[in-house]
């Protein structure tokens, strides 16, 4: 066995000795600066009302702001506002928290479309912006496999799944301050370790 | 029963000045024990040559998982699907280390994965340097313990530039790519983990620097860039699912810099293969009644005490013990209920006289090379208790 070691030939062969007598904090530079959150980058949906009350994903890209067009049965066209968008996911993550939203349902009744607020939600767009509900969603196993029911067609869905996929050739600007709002949850010890 | 060791413990001011600030728990007791837990040098050996195999294993299964597209069955991020396959497909992304969670291997019982943290593992310093530490300062320098940890991961550190088990050829083929270190503002226990690992790659040869995660700038063209400096090697103490499910800009952003090669990230996207306990599913489909394992299955099974746990669930959270009926016995509270459940077959932990139960903690770093153990309740949580060992 190869690492069953003597103490004392360890200590001289490694800086473990060095490490004991400075600890690890005493050599690490301390600069930290804030910066300011980034804007994230978002996508372009078009999402089709197939029924009454009910929508379908037509299109998705990436796109550098998150923008929504809605294109309802009289043709007319209208693009979502932020305030419209925020109150359906708040909607929705109620209706998730109560059990009644077709996204985390077990076998929905979804063939002609889902809800807005559902259809939102299964767009990979709504994933970033409900990045909050992202927990209730992502861990949800009904959610991974209705998700493809709030798109038009089976394609639409493989091919928005490439085109977020696909490396990014258009932008060079940096994003930073991942994580900047996460709070600790426990103090000093982590909940990493299993 | 197992045997334990009284010992004298080490006192607090001296665990502050090594960076180990984390030694007391919210209750105001002490995190590490001040017993060792005596094992033979047959039970040493015994553990070394199990994590040994499990990794093996797990290689086979993960190949089976990204062969078979399996990864949604066991709960991986649709949007870390293509960063794990990028970094399978390639030695650069070396697994730096892992920590097997092991029940048994004591008192002539059968050692028995438990599971695998092999993403974010922590237990790290405690193993490496606590331990060590409260052998020499009981008088017991002579005495041997299964722990190569630190010289261990300064060898892996250098296989990252080598990719070979040999790493005489570290200083002649290292081009000074710069390593960063990273963990999340505000958690001191991750913080100084990463920087133990930092203070290892340091020796090991490397250019080091550390960062907070919400300082580092990401782009797809520039990579990682900390104070206008670009790192091509990344260090993160951060799981891949929360970066997939909290910030999925930023999943999108490492799968574009690691197309592009651009950085390279420890523990690389795979591990999370490993890490998600969808896999102990899969081992038992491979390996069917392989003595190190437990029957694993997503649904309830058949006519025996389980345990039933979140794929990704951490320190014990929503794992509840259940009965041959499938009623819950002993449960712990936690964030993960809605994640997808594995049962596993129930195992016995080696236990005192007070009737805690001990889980060894095996870490891999190209081979096994330390063992430590927690101690607490049936279900071991973030009050569980670090224990270290002798070898006898």
């Amino acid at each position: 066995m190869k690492y069953l070691n003597k103490l004392s030939t360890m200590a001289t062969a490694t800086g473990l000795g060095a490490l004991l007598a400075t600890g690890v904090t005493g050599c690490t530079s301390n600069d930290q600066q804030q910066q300011e959150q980034a804007q994230a980058k978002g996508a372009f949906i078009i999402i089709e009302e197939s029924a009454p009350g009910k929508y379908k994903i037509k299109d998705e890209f990436p796109a550098d702001e998150t923008r929504i067009v809605l294109k309802k049965l009289d043709g007319t066209e209208k693009v979502l506002t932020k305030p419209e968008l925020d109150a359906l996911i708040k909607e929705e993550a109620a209706k998730i928290d109560d059990g009644t939203s077709n996204l985390t349902k077990e076998n929905p009744q979804v063939s002609q479309g889902m809800g807005l607020g559902e259809t939102i939600m299964a767009s990979m767009a709504g994933a970033m912006l409900g990045a909050w509900i992202g927990n209730k969603l992502f861990g949800n196993q009904n959610y991974q496999n209705n998700r493809k029911a709030g798109y038009k067609s089976p394609s639409t869905y493989s091919k928005s799944q490439k085109s977020f996929n696909k490396p990014r050739k258009s932008s060079s600007s940096k994003r930073s301050g991942f994580f900047g709002s996460k709070k600790s949850s426990s103090g000093s010890r982590s909940s990493y370790g299993g | 029963m197992l045997t334990l060791h009284k010992t004298t413990a080490l006192d607090t001011d001296y665990l502050e000045t090594l960076g180990f600030v984390w030694h007391t728990d919210s209750d105001e007791t002490s995190y590490i024990s001040d017993e060792l837990v005596v094992i033979s040098e047959a039970e040493a050996e015994a553990y070394y040559e199990a994590a040994n195999e499990l990794y093996d294993m797990y290689i086979e299964a993960a190949e089976h998982v990204v062969e078979n597209d399996l990864f949604h069955e066991i709960g991986i991020p649709f949007n870390l699907v293509d960063v794990i396959k990028e970094s399978w497909e390639s030695d650069v992304h070396w697994h730096l280390y892992g920590r097997f969670d092991l029940a048994g291997g004591l008192d002539g019982k059968p050692i028995k994965l438990l599971e695998f943290n092999a993403d974010t593992p922590t237990a790290l310093f405690e193993t490496a340097i606590i331990q060590w530490a409260i052998l020499k300062k009981n008088n017991l320098e002579e005495e041997s313990q299964f722990n190569a940890l630190y010289e261990a991961l300064v060898d892996n550190f250098k296989r990252l530039v080598t990719l070979d088990e040999d790493v005489s050829t570290f200083e002649e083929r290292y081009d000074g790519w710069s390593f960063l270190f990273t963990s999340i503002k505000g958690n001191s226990e991750e913080e100084n983990t990463v920087k133990l690992l930092q203070h290892i790659a340091t020796e090991a040869g490397f250019e080091t620097e550390f960062a907070y995660i919400d300082d580092i700038e990401f782009s797809d063209e520039d990579g990682i860039v900390y104070n206008d400096k670009s790192y091509e090697l990344w260090f993160k103490l951060i799981p891949w699912e929360d970066i997939a499910l909290e910030e999925s800009d930023l999943a999108m952003l490492l799968t574009n810099i690691i197309k592009n090669q651009k950085a390279i990230i420890f523990n690389p996207a795979y591990t999370l293969l490993f890490q998600s306990k969808g896999l102990l599913k899969i081992l038992w489909d491979l390996y069917p009644n392989h003595p190190l394992l437990l029957e694993a299955a997503f649904e309830p099974l058949d006519n025996q005490k389980q345990v039933k746990k979140p794929i990704f669930g951490r320190e014990g959270g929503n794992v509840s013990i259940l009965d041959k009926d499938a009623n819950t016995i002993e449960s712990i509270e936690g964030d993960y209920e809605n994640h997808k459940m594995v049962y596993q077959a129930y195992t016995e932990l080696a236990t005192d006289t007070q009737g805690l139960s001990y889980q060894a903690g095996v870490f891999y770093a190209y081979e096994a090379c330390g063992l430590g153990f927690r101690k607490g309740g049936k279900i071991l949580d973030n009050m569980s208790k670090f224990v270290g060992h002798l070898v006898k």
